[in-house]
């Protein structure tokens, strides 16, 4: 862009009057030209005297708003493209606007025919101005934000995406380079957007390292070796209610872990190519690289949380879950953010075989399922294992025998499975041992023994198998008490 | 902002005066004659609809890690110095004056001038894998250790039991708020239809100090506060029929009482009729479900063993048993009390020696039994235990009134005191937090109750910070303006 001023507080103190003159000729052009159609529709009567005087202060406004608008830019802060965009644009309805004035008022009286082109295109040229300042202004896509779902697929806006970007799992942790594969991924997933080439809210960009460590309009944002006491980590730490937290409030926010990431950055001399073997790798941010690899963002979800509560699913249908509770079972969704759901039948002790085939209309959408003391026998579990995403699933005291357990191995998030005071013997907890996500299996008071747990084990070491306490070994536990005999007597201290 | 609505709805009715009612009044007779040519068009069950709604099975804000609470709960206040918070540097100092540093602009609910310090009466020892300080006062809980997460770091603002018992279970020392159980069927409702969400059993001979507001609802509505349940002889009183009346005329006795009631909460919006119902309908089915859940005549021999409970008796054993066969049934909130563990040293009953051995006799094995008992049943990984009491003890001993006390004795202390949770998404075999040499304050990773509040919503799946109820112009919740979440001892 080429530069006719030196930038002076004169210079900025002019530009920011940019938007309060730009409305003008907006306002101005359109009452113009609305005038115009209505004068030539026949609705109604009026002087062209009226248009060119209208016209006149359009030409006028919209030549002061691009003098004011050029001063503004000088200040910088602006992308290049939109901005030049904007500029010509601006130019553009300044120049048309005189055309159609000149026309108007009949000063030269030829070329009547281009007046009624150059008033269009002025108008035009109106709101594609407009809008491009207002993209400079409030940033890309702030118009269309808040569209409506309905109204999106009309106007072909693509879906609002959610705000859950997840941080792609690290493979080999020590081998990642600090900035590319873990500060930058978190800036991007809660910074960029309003610190980018576009909208550089602060005068800050980073979306790269260069910018980054440039800073912004109130200086650097890190200090190097210095975390706690940079910028960007000290607004992370401020209240969310602080005016100047950031991300600021509704947005967002850092994990506890992300920020202790990036402080350990700063600390380590915010270096841009080293990888994390290359720093020093301190106790306090092990736990936070740990999480990395395993690809949770360590939010308020935490870190054991199973896999399949972050599946995304389509909300379950409603003709579904009606069909489902109508036979007494309870059906919701495990959480407020989460279209994934929980059946018990705790209230409908007859549930059976027969309506289970219910539940494979929610395949997708149920992850924990309690049918403990029900009249599900194997015959049941068939329609179960077509519950693809069962993450936890109570069998307590039904009809289940080994052969069912057969349908339940290959479910893959299947962590939980809850076989107490069933008829399962050693063979049924062998068919299990193969299933490759299950955590914990209870077998109390189920056919199990001591032996078949011990082979279990062999097959899957960290298969944890709760089994319980007996008459023997109640009475060993009793045994705990044995140093309790007898009623203490407190001495007194008199 | 639909409670808002209703609020103000309930705020208008309130404003109707007498001139308003005469006013509608000829209208209203109007419409007497056309509701009578309408006939009874509206749907019967409307209002039952409406209060059983209350109790109805919500959805938490974030996937929950315990889905139901058992909160055991020692009234008075064990010494954490007896039981875990092991200090070998406070015996050496037993016996001597308590350092100035300790008492300068301290208050303390007895101790007065300079009182000496008193060592730790148990014997301690490590145990499981986890290598957890516990004392011989509690041989079982040694067997479970490695289920457990400690808070050693817990402090509170009060010193004395009842404003401290409701700062603990209500986020506030004064009265008027709602307690934890009350919050936590509020926000989730209940599973089982046939049973309340919020139980409450009471033992030791007293009740907490702080009365029934601990476990009452506050500004929420009635129905969530806690129902509490005799230990001994009837869980309810008058739960059967009497003779000569069937289930049936009792059934119509209720949808006929309820319909008038319904008809009421037609005319005046209260939402108070609405809990009314739906205690009729609840009462109604527990005649059933009670008795049963709360019979333990079929629980095996070896189970009551366990427990240490002989069925009839109302012990805290046999609440512990009974605390099991709720959770078993999805009741979301179980309340125990056990009263009878402050230990100031004035009688042979009320000591850190002898008077807390025998408490923790009677409680030590029915607490561990629990623990195996819900593991066993594959319970434990969704059931919270929390165990503690409103304070804890300091390690001076008391001398009310200038005098040394005639037993070994401690005063309230709201420095430092230990709870410990098991199951529902905390850690096993885990210790957060540290006392100084001496016991007397947290050093390390501090836990003030309304962290510990936080916490147990965190874990049953809510942002304490937006878990909340308007009342009174504004929006308010169980942690007030502070808490925050116990990160650490979360699995």
């Amino acid at each position: 862009m080429f530069t006719l001023l030196q930038a002076s507080d004169w210079t900025y103190f002019f530009g920011r009057f940019h938007p309060v003159l730009v409305h003008l000729p907006i306002g101005f052009l359109l009452v113009a030209a609305l005038l115009e159609v209505g004068k030539r529709l026949g609705k109604i009567t009026l002087s062209d005297s009226v248009i060119t005087f209208i016209l006149f202060w359009s030409a006028v406004g919209a030549s002061m708003a691009c003098v004011a608008g050029y001063l503004l830019s000088l200040g910088g802060g602006y992308e290049e493209e939109l901005l030049s965009a904007h500029q010509w644009q601006g130019i553009g309805v300044a120049v048309f606007a005189w055309i159609a004035w000149i026309l108007k008022s009949e000063i030269i009286s030829k070329g009547a025919v281009v007046y009624l082109p150059a008033l269009a295109l002025a108008t035009i040229l109106t709101f594609t101005a407009g809008h491009d300042g207002g993209s400079l202004t409030h940033g890309d896509g702030y118009l269309t934000q808040y569209t409506p779902e309905a109204f999106r697929s009309l106007a072909g806006i693509p879906p609002r995406t959610e705000e859950t970007k997840e941080l792609k799992p690290i493979a080999n942790i020590n081998e990642a380079v600090v900035y590319k594969d873990i500060v930058q991924p978190i800036l991007e997933m809660r910074c960029v957007q309003c610190h980018n080439a576009n909208k550089q809210k602060g005068g800050l960009r980073m979306d790269g390292m260069a910018m980054l460590a440039k800073g912004g309009e109130n200086g650097p944002v890190f200090i190097s070796g210095k975390g706690l006491e940079s910028v960007m980590i000290k607004r992370c730490l401020l209240p969310e209610s602080d005016d100047d937290h950031m991300p600021p409030k509704g947005k967002p926010q850092l994990s506890e872990s992300q920020v202790a990431l990036l402080t350990w950055w700063i600390d380590q001399g915010a270096p841009a190519d080293k990888k994390v073997s290359d720093l020093k790798v301190t106790e306090q941010i092990k736990p936070a690289l740990a999480l990395l690899t395993s690809g949770t963002t360590g939010g308020s979800g935490g870190s054991s949380e199973s896999a399949v509560l972050s599946l995304k699913v389509a909300v379950p249908a409603e003709k579904s879950v009606d069909a489902i509770k109508k036979v007494g079972l309870l059906v919701m969704p495990i959480a407020h953010d989460k279209n994934l759901v929980q059946v018990s039948a705790v209230n409908a002790p007859g549930f059976g075989d027969g309506q289970s085939g219910l539940l494979t209309s929610l395949s997708d959408q149920i992850v924990w399922l309690k049918l403990g003391h029900t009249k599900i026998t194997d015959g049941g579990l068939k329609e179960l294992a077509k519950l693809k995403n069962l993450n936890k699933l109570h069998l307590e005291y039904t009809g289940v025998t080994d052969a069912g357990l057969n349908d339940l191995k290959n479910l893959q998030y299947l962590e939980y499975l809850n076989l107490v005071g069933t008829k399962i013997t050693d063979a049924g907890l062998k068919i299990l041992a193969a299933s490759k996500s299950l955590k914990n299996v209870y077998i109390w008071k189920s056919a199990v023994t001591e032996n078949g747990i011990l082979e279990a084990k062999k097959l899957r070491p960290d298969l944890n198998i709760v089994s319980g306490f007996n008459e023997a070994r109640v009475a060993e536990f009793l045994k705990a008490g044995d140093t309790l005999k007898t009623e203490e007597k407190p001495k007194s201290t008199k | 902002m639909e409670k808002l609505l209703k609020e103000l709805q309930h705020a208008d009715l309130h404003n109707q005066t007498r001139r308003h009612f005469l006013q509608s009044a000829g209208f209203g007779l109007g419409a007497l004659g056309l509701g009578s040519l309408l006939g009874s068009c509206g749907s019967s069950n409307a209002g039952t609809g409406v209060a059983a709604e209350a109790m109805d099975a919500k959805i938490p804000q974030f996937a929950p890690k315990a889905k139901r609470v058992i909160y055991i709960h020692m009234a008075g206040a064990p010494s954490q110095l007896e039981l875990f918070d092991y200090k070998p540097e406070l015996e050496k100092y037993h016996g001597k004056d308590c350092p100035a540093e300790f008492l300068e602009g301290k208050k303390f609910a007895f101790i007065q001038g300079v009182p000496k310090m008193l060592g730790p009466q148990g014997k301690f020892n490590q145990y499981g894998q986890s290598g957890a300080w516990m004392s011989d006062y509690i041989p079982y809980l040694q067997t479970v250790a490695d289920e457990i997460t400690f808070i050693k770091s817990m402090h509170t603002d009060q010193f004395n039991h009842a404003p401290a018992q409701l700062l603990l279970h209500t986020g506030s020392a004064r009265l008027g708020r709602p307690s934890l159980g009350a919050w936590s069927v509020y926000g989730l409702g209940s599973e089982n239809q046939n049973l309340p969400g919020f139980i409450v059993l009471a033992s030791g001979g007293r009740q907490p100090d702080a009365g029934k507001s601990v476990y009452g609802s506050g500004f929420l509505p009635s129905v969530y506060q806690g129902v509490q349940c005799r230990t001994g002889g009837d869980p309810v009183l008058y739960v059967t029929d009497p003779n000569g009346m069937n289930r049936n005329m009792r059934k119509q006795t209720i949808e006929a009482i309820n319909e008038i009631n319904k008809q009421t909460y037609d005319d005046v919006k209260d939402p108070e009729i609405l809990t009314r119902i739906s205690q009729y309908e609840m009462a109604f089915r527990m005649q059933m479900s009670v008795p049963e859940v709360m019979d333990v005549s079929k629980e095996p021999q070896f189970i009551l063993d366990m427990y240490g409970v002989k069925p009839g008796e109302g012990t805290f054993a046999m609440n512990c048993l009974l605390a099991r066969k709720l959770v078993e049934n999805d009741v979301r909130f179980v309340q125990l009390f056990d009263w009878g563990w402050d230990g100031h040293g004035t009688t042979a009953g009320d000591n850190v020696e002898g008077g807390l051995r025998n408490k923790c006799r009677l409680s030590d094995k029915p607490v561990a039994a629990l623990i195996q008992d819900l593991k066993m049943r594959g319970l434990l990984d969704e059931t919270l235990i929390i165990w503690g009491a409103e304070f804890g003890r300091t390690p001076m001993q008391e001398n009310r009134n200038g005098v040394v006390m005639p037993f070994m004795g401690r005063d309230h202390h709201l420095e430092a005191f230990t709870m410990w949770m098991a199951g529902g998404g905390v850690k096993k075999g885990y210790s957060h937090g540290e006392t100084d040499e001496l016991g007397y304050y947290g050093v390390k990773d501090r836990v003030h109750v309304h962290d510990l509040q936080a916490t147990i919503l965190h874990l049953m799946g809510f942002d304490h910070e937006k878990f909340t109820y308007p009342f009174q112009g504004r929006n308010f919740r169980l942690t007030d303006t502070e808490g925050k979440v116990v990160k650490n001892i979360i699995a």
